[in-house]
């Protein structure tokens, strides 16, 4: 006889999220997300026959604190598929390769998606609030509430999709979302941080704004050196280098 | 523009290969280069979910790499071809001799490996066999992103921890 | 100014604390973000619209790096904390006050960058502490290394946090009092460098994308005549 599918009841689903929020809690250079991952895992391990501290309870503990990393948020799918393969008794051999496969992808598409789509997104509109005279509490709340809609909304799905299509789940992966998603979100993003970009500092220059268009034309020129340098170097540290400069040369005049 | 990267990367395709090297070096193609991905559609399917759109993924096996090496070289686009670990870089570099810089990506902690840089872990195998690449003329290096310095293969066996 | 400073220090480690263990450990809401943090700092200290301008000039700095795994990045939660508690008590129009909060900031984000990879290295050895209960399937040890890890962060952002303003704080204020430029060239350096790094972090992310390139332009051009507009 087939054995019943697993089923999860919706605390366990509950603390599995909550405990999603801080997967990266022992981030380390070897196991990475290995840790958090069991840590997520932890409450649906416990229905697996034997319950909290039996054999097979152990081994899937064991097993899941190996070497994993993935983007965090998209790390809930690895999590939903991994609880739903625990409890369905698939073999060890292949719970294993799943975790080999999946860490890349379940990285690019996340970094993709949120990284350097829908974080740099909401940056934008918060910059462009700014921009257009909004008030502290609106540009917070404008940032902190698109972007959480997203990334609490994206844990939430990722789980549920993980656990609903268990190792097959780059099915789940393939949802237009996530596919197309990301080139949406940055053609709109580039297009609201142009927009975003003089009016936020015409913003933060206030009085005085003669030097604006020499500020403007020097954003273009330094812009164009540091894209030339092909990442080389990161622009923060370029910066550091350049603000100490005019702050040295302003002391010594 | 052509396949300029040849990396060992356990992770194959991930956040660092498609936006840290992917934007600044604008990749047009990754050549995956995996005998068991290779043979493997579920595996190629979620490595192509990993994709952006208008950055296509080739997955090959050694000889079918080699092969095809003059084609990846004379492709308008940038390219980076991946392998998941030493040993099959290793056989690519002895069947293509277009192989002539390899960079150490990402290998990570297993536990016949020990640290040598926060993203390198190696065994004495993967060692001696980075030792022959190197005495073949191909330049070894480590380098995660773009934005970190490359450490030359010399500097990488001689680092006892995660710097 | 710097009384007020001193007599937040305590509070403003803490908070320096909180927003460090956001940007990766927990629950990285982005609440760490320079123009949410700044400003929440602003808000604490009487300012909120002063947290506001300081962190978005660090936001164009942070549109550039991306918290990939095992990389390296500047840590914008215990940055913003600093560089809006120096500058949001400084009083308007104060010179050079903004260069020299934002260049502080910056600093404390690459130091921020520099004790993560410390943390990681430390919650190695704490991993390895609780090597065997973990291949033995431990469930307790587990959860005691990942609260381990979460604390060592908590420690981490707060001892940053401290540490950097009890050092630059004082010298800041003597730089202040020494500096030459007027408060709008300040802003203005600022400005330009801040925008120049985040205009390239935005060419770079779009200019693979078919047709991206051309939106940051029309935007761009948008964005000019608005500008003029607020003017």
């Amino acid at each position: 006889m087939t054995p019943a599918p697993a089923t999860l009841p919706w605390h366990v689903h509950l603390a599995m999220y909550l405990r999603l929020f801080a997967i990266q809690g022992a981030w380390n250079y070897e196991t990475m997300t290995g840790n958090g991952i069991a840590f997520a895992l932890e409450p649906a391990l416990r229905r697996l026959p034997g319950g909290r501290g039996g054999p097979a309870y152990c081994e899937a503990m064991a097993r899941q604190s190996g070497y994993f990393n993935a983007h965090p948020y998209l790390a809930a799918v690895a999590v939903g598929a991994l609880a739903r393969a625990e409890l369905d008794g698939v073999p060890a051999a292949q719970i294993e390769r799943f975790k080999v496969a999946a860490t890349g992808p379940l990285g690019s598409v996340g970094d993709r998606l949120i990284w350097a789509g829908w974080l740099p997104f909401c940056s934008a509109l918060a910059l462009l609030a700014f921009g257009l005279g909004a008030s502290p509490t609106t540009v917070v709340a404008l940032f902190l509430g698109c972007y959480n809609v997203v990334h609490l909304g994206l844990r939430a799905w990722g789980l549920r999709a993980g656990w609903r299509h268990g190792l097959h789940v780059a099915q789940a992966l393939g949802t237009p979302v996530l596919r197309k998603g990301p080139a949406h979100v940055t053609r709109a993003t580039a297009l609201l941080a142009g927009l975003a970009l003089p009016s936020a500092a015409v913003g933060i220059i206030g009085p005085g704004r003669a030097v604006l268009g020499l500020v403007l034309g020097g954003v273009v020129a330094g812009a164009a050196v540091i894209t030339s340098l092909q990442g080389r170097i990161a622009g923060w540290r370029l910066a550091i280098a350049v603000l100490t400069l005019f702050t040295i040369l302003s002391l010594v005049r | 523009m052509t396949l300029e990267l040849f990396r060992i990367d356990d992770r194959l395709v991930h956040g660092q290969v498609v936006i840290g090297w992917g934007l600044p070096h604008a990749l047009g193609f990754l050549v995956v280069v995996d005998d068991e991905i290779a043979a493997a559609p579920w595996e190629q399917e979620l490595y192509r979910m990993g994709t952006p759109e208008g950055m296509e993924v080739v997955f090959a096996t050694v000889a079918e790499a080699a092969a095809a090496m003059p084609n990846y070289q004379a492709d308008a686009r940038s390219g980076m071809l991946l392998t998941a670990d030493v040993a099959t870089m290793v056989r690519l570099a002895e069947a293509a001799a277009a192989v002539r810089q390899v960079t150490l990506g990402g290998l990570h902690h297993r536990a016949d490996r020990v640290p040598r840089l926060r993203f390198v872990f190696l065994s004495p195998s993967e060692e001696s066999a980075l030792r022959g690449l190197a005495a073949r003329g191909v330049t070894v290096m480590a380098q995660d992103v773009p934005t970190s310095a490359p450490i030359p293969l010399e500097a990488v066996l001689a680092a006892e921890g995660t710097e | 100014m710097i009384e007020l400073l001193v007599g937040h220090l305590l509070p403003l480690a803490l908070l320096g604390a909180l927003l460090g263990l956001d940007v990766v450990a927990f629950p990285q809401a982005m609440l760490s973000r320079p123009i949410v943090a700044a400003t929440l700092v602003g808000g604490f200290l009487g300012a909120p619209d002063r947290g506001l301008l300081v962190g978005v000039a660090l936001e164009f700095f942070a549109l550039e790096a991306m918290p990939f795994g095992a990389t390296r990045y500047p840590e914008w939660g215990s940055a913003s904390v600093v560089g809006s508690a120096l500058f949001t008590p400084a009083t308007d129009g104060t010179t050079g006050a903004m260069l020299l909060a934002v260049l502080f900031a910056l600093i404390t984000a690459g130091l921020g960058g520099a004790s993560m990879h410390l943390l990681r290295q430390v919650n190695a050895a704490l991993a390895k502490r609780q090597q065997v209960r973990i291949a033995r399937g431990s469930g307790g040890a587990v959860v005691a290394l990942q609260l381990a890890g979460l604390t060592a962060d908590l420690l981490r952002g707060g001892v940053l946090t401290f540490g950097v303003l009890l050092v630059l704080g004082p010298a800041y204020r003597r730089a202040l009092e020494a500096m030459t430029i007027s408060a709008s060239f300040s802003r203005a350096m600022v400005v330009g460098t801040a925008s120049a790094v985040g205009l390239a972090a935005l060419w770079k992310l779009g200019r693979t994308t078919p047709g991206a390139p051309w939106y940051l332009a029309v935007g761009l051009v948008a964005g000019f005549a608005l500008a003029g507009g607020l003017l």
